[in-house]
């Protein structure tokens, strides 16, 4: 129950985009062309998938104040959590090349339509976002790190999959000429995260 | 002091160049903060710190790096900086520092930090990259300011936490409107700034 | 001299000394900040600790201000060393844990065990001669987590004042549950009976009759209803454990 509350949460409400506007740059750059930009929320579920649940397990045994108990009792007062970010980003850079490598050699039909994406996302803040928001969260397992970083992967591909749908239509449509482009992707992620609000406090 | 050159790469960005309203960079981890103008300024102050002193260390070491594994000691720096900035906050701005929560950590993917490193400070002297970093830092720190100025003024009638908006407007019915403090209203004021500008300059326009 | 930037043994050797200029930098630099983010976490639970009996900021700023001094982390400090006479844990039995200090207890970790497990951290506090209880409070808001301290009055059954606090609330709605005049409408409140028996709160929108203080109601603010019922479950949920021992102290009393 508490694993699917998670998964919802951080699916609507909680939305990356909608509530916390992580990862905007690559979500405007490439929400033009539905097909790209599920090719990129795709690539960012997989990803963040990955990261938070690995970012988890290092923040609990080697990152948090005591993390180390388990090496040695001795080594119960070392606080090593300013390393945070610096781990944290290491830890999405590498795993980004190394998902890239893997996907490269095992599933080439998946890397021609991944691979122009994956070097993208290892600067795409909804990652690190994900584990930052994981690490604040103080999860106790395992699993609902995987669930929250599965959930907002999938939250951010909902977003950029509507704002995509919406910009091809609109480009039929007779904008002012100084909102075109940008100016008009940003007002209409706007209308749509009023419309997310509908989501505000729903609880399983 | 400084040459016309230097002067440009300073204020280019603040308008003509804008990193957020013409470069697209950088907005991710920056809107959540502008409900009110007190965080605004000190993550504007943070980014422009980290960007200027990470363009001049990349630009010193510049001809060290090995290519190679080029991104990921921009990183290295970077996080490094935001470190510190985070540690600094922490303890002489504790109350603005629990406000920016983990923003003050996604600087570190802010896109305009590692952008202005790969276009700029990888091949450009210290000085001149610390201007486009200073520069850079500036101009996003206005767009930040100016949205959290209309969001707290008409959110909370309220500027740096003190009451702006006379009593008399409550008295004859004026109301604060919530809907401001909404992360949508952040972006919508966005878009309206990027209409506004792009009105005036109209060399910006996008075509399509 | 031109170094071949892309050998193996280059690379290697650059990232060797880049990782050790930035690890003994930051290092160092976390040791110089670490004990003024202790501090600063230590105030803010000593003010807020201080407010519950009636001792805001600004009233201990201006006592000091007579004294000529400036309300420094030290003078907080003695302030909540002053009041604060003891501090102590109990178990789900209302008997005294020894050893763990109330300020000392983590609640985030702590509500996360079973009932049984748990201690209940109290902060015993004497000013002008009456005798406070502050019962520290933890639960969930709306977007996050929620928190706060509830001081009662030597009657141990009236609220005497409380401060609360929020990780992530809507601004403007939820996290008004810091402002002062929402937890002004606390003060005066009864959270148990004559009996001692605990009864607990009820916060309700439109609450008509607000200035009763016997009707374990207080008033809601409108449009953040959730973040309310999150008040309202963690100020229940909480201080029931304290029952118990409130009314032992109660028998001892009486005796």
């Amino acid at each position: 129950m508490e694993l699917l509350n998670i998964f919802i949460k951080s699916i609507f409400i909680e939305n990356m985009i909608f509530a916390f506007f992580l990862g905007m740059c690559s979500y405007l750059a490439v929400s033009k062309k539905v097909k790209t930009s599920v090719g990129l929320g795709v690539a960012v579920i997989f990803v963040l998938g990955i990261t938070v649940p690995i970012n988890f397990l290092l923040n609990k045994y080697l990152l948090q104040p005591g993390a180390l108990k388990w090496l040695h009792p001795s080594l119960a007062d070392v606080d090593l959590s300013f390393l945070t970010f610096i781990m944290f980003i290491a830890v999405i850079a590498s795993m980004v090349q190394l998902v890239e490598m893997f996907v490269e050699r095992f599933a080439p039909a998946l890397y021609a339509s991944l691979g122009i994406f994956l070097p993208l996302i290892a600067v795409n803040c909804a990652i690190l976002g994900g584990s930052l928001f994981m690490q604040q969260k103080g999860f106790t397992h395992l699993s609902e790190a995987f669930v929250y970083g599965l959930g907002s992967g999938i939250g951010w591909l909902l977003a950029i999959v509507f704002l995509a749908a919406i910009r091809e239509k609109i480009a039929y449509s007779n904008v002012p000429a100084p909102l075109r482009g940008l100016g008009i992707a940003f007002i209409i992620t706007g209308l749509m995260a009023i419309g997310f609000l509908a989501f505000m406090g729903i609880k399983i | 002091m400084a040459s016309k050159k230097q002067r440009e790469i300073l204020l280019d960005p603040l308008f003509e160049n804008n990193p957020i309203t013409v470069q697209v960079l950088g907005i991710c981890s920056a809107l959540a903060v502008t409900v009110k103008l007190m965080p605004a300024v000190v993550m504007a102050l943070s980014v422009m710190v980290v960007l200027g002193f990470s363009n001049v260390i990349i630009s010193l070491i510049r001809n060290y790096i090995p290519m190679r594994i080029r991104i990921i000691v921009q990183l290295v720096v970077i996080a490094s900086l935001v470190i510190l900035v985070d540690l600094f906050l922490k303890a002489f701005a504790y109350d603005v520092s629990k406000q920016l929560s983990v923003f003050v950590g996604l600087i570190i993917t802010n896109c305009i930090v590692m952008g202005r490193l790969e276009a700029f400070a990888m091949d450009n002297k210290p000085w001149a990259s610390f201007l486009d970093g200073i520069g850079n830092g500036a101009g996003y720190g206005l767009i930040l300011i100016i949205v959290a100025f209309f969001r707290e003024l008409f959110g909370s009638g309220t500027l740096f936490n003190i009451k702006v908006i006379p009593d008399w407007f409550y008295q004859h019915g004026y109301m604060d409107n919530g809907m401001m403090l909404m992360p949508a209203m952040a972006l919508i004021t966005v878009g309206i700034i990027i209409w506004v500008q792009r009105s005036l300059m109209p060399g910006l326009t996008e075509k399509e | 001299m031109k170094f071949d930037r892309n050998s193996n043994i280059y690379t290697f050797i650059f990232t060797i000394i880049l990782v050790s200029v930035v690890g003994i930098l930051l290092a160092s630099a976390y040791t110089f900040f670490k004990p003024f983010h202790e501090n600063n976490i230590r105030q803010e639970k000593m003010t807020d600790l201080l407010y519950t009996i009636g001792l805001d900021k600004q009233k201990l700023a201006e006592v000091a201000k007579a004294k000529g001094l400036n309300l420094s982390y030290k003078l907080i400090e003695q302030y909540f060393e002053k009041y604060f006479v003891k501090q102590i844990a109990l178990n789900e039995k209302g008997e005294e844990v020894e050893g763990i200090k109330a300020f000392d207890v983590d609640l985030k970790t702590e509500i996360k065990k079973p009932a049984s497990e748990q201690v209940y951290p109290l902060f015993i506090a004497e000013k002008d001669g009456k005798t406070y209880y502050v019962i520290p409070l933890y639960g969930k808001g709306l977007w996050d987590d929620i928190w706060g301290y509830l001081a009662l009055e030597p009657d141990l059954r009236t609220i005497a004042g409380v401060k609360f606090g929020h990780k992530g609330e809507t601004p403007g709605l939820g996290a008004e549950i810091t402002s002062k005049w929402f937890e002004d409408r606390f003060i005066g409140e009864k959270l148990f009976d004559e009996q001692g028996n605990f009864v607990g709160l009820d916060l309700v929108k439109n609450l008509e009759d607000k200035a009763n203080k016997d009707d374990h109601k207080v008033d809601a603010i409108s449009g953040s209803t959730l973040t309310c019922n999150g008040v309202e479950e963690m100020i229940n949920e909480r201080v029931k454990h304290y029952e118990v021992y409130f009314k032992k102290l109660k028998n001892q009393k009486n005796k």
